[in-house]
């Protein structure tokens, strides 16, 4: 089970009157974010949740001996880092919360011990076919201020 | 043996491991996420209507065919000191728990840009019925000399 810093709020339910409905989501502002230690055990549960069996994840002394000098994150580590950095009250964490497809550009690893911190914002939001539509914006940076990923997502807001 | 810029070719595929979907590898997905959306583990919700769509039960995250993907990107591209780069995907059909999915790719373009070298791919992930449940495009550097990664 994952340990978080402080108790991860995993019952989306709560907090849910707190959120912001798409009509409230103003595109542009930026969201408030929490900054996570990445810890190479959150890496590791991450890694089992997807199958990923590569060393360069796991085993500290091979890692070494790569370029990467040492342990990393897989690049997809940001589907962690997402929830992580967003406070309990953001309306990420919406209930039904449909995700519409994400396209997110890497730059440079991950890796345990990193202080993660999170910029996002809505850029857009528009209704097509009926259902509300919200365009994200989020980009993560590790302690030295160096970006790590970049990535923009829709997701299909709950009605 | 590794696979250089110069030996690959529009066409040439690249498959992933299978991931067998059930309950319990959409609770670890949420475990080791923290997207604890009860689109993934409430049968109850789920058996509600989202505007015009029903799920018809509890679905595996969209972001797992991300993760899977990008598994699958990396274990090929990292052998050959190339450093995945960009990764666009959309969702076409639910996965559910007793689906079992897989990712492939092929390589549709090579680009030399002014400083690196890039190979575009078509991704996709199909269910165990050939259906494709995810599609994107992806975009892997292969650098010039071989540099340190960042």
């Amino acid at each position: 089970m994952a340990q978080a810093q402080a108790a991860f709020e995993t019952d989306f339910w709560k907090d849910a009157n707190l959120r912001k409905v798409w009509d409230e989501i103003v595109p542009g502002e930026p969201r408030k974010t929490i900054p996570y230690v990445l810890t190479k055990e959150a890496i590791q549960l991450y890694c089992r949740s997807v199958g990923e069996t590569n060393p360069l994840y796991f085993d500290e002394a091979y890692a070494k001996t790569t370029r990467h000098g040492g342990l990393i994150a897989p690049p997809s580590i940001h589907i962690l880092l997402m929830f992580s950095c967003t406070p309990a009250d953001d309306w990420m964490r919406s209930p039904g919360t449909v995700n519409a497809g994400q396209s997110w550009s890497y730059n440079k690893p991950a890796r345990p011990g990193d202080t993660i911190t999170l910029q996002a914002r809505a850029l857009d939001k528009f209704i097509k076919r009926e259902r509300l539509f919200v365009v994200h914006d989020n980009v993560f940076f590790n302690q030295h201020g160096d970006v790590i990923c970049s990535g923009r997502g829709q997701t299909i807001r709950p009605m | 043996m590794t696979t250089a810029f110069e030996n690959l070719s529009v066409g040439d595929s690249i498959t992933g491991p299978t991931f067998a979907v059930s309950r319990e590898s959409i609770r670890l997905f949420c475990d080791g996420s923290l997207d604890y959306n009860p689109l993934h583990l409430d049968d109850n919700y789920m058996k509600g209507n989202f505007g015009k769509t029903n799920f018809g039960g509890i679905i595996m995250h969209g972001m797992n065919n991300f993760g899977l993907i990008t598994r699958m990107l990396t274990d090929w591209a990292d052998p050959a000191g190339a450093i995945h780069r960009r990764l666009e995907t959309r969702w076409l059909k639910p996965v559910k728990p007793g689906d079992t999915i897989q990712p492939e790719g092929i390589i549709k373009a090579k680009q030399v840009t002014q400083k690196s070298r890039w190979v575009l791919i078509d991704v996709l992930v199909k269910n165990q019925n050939g259906e494709k449940v995810a599609t994107g495009e992806a975009m892997v550097e292969f650098p010039v000399a071989n540099a340190a990664a960042a």
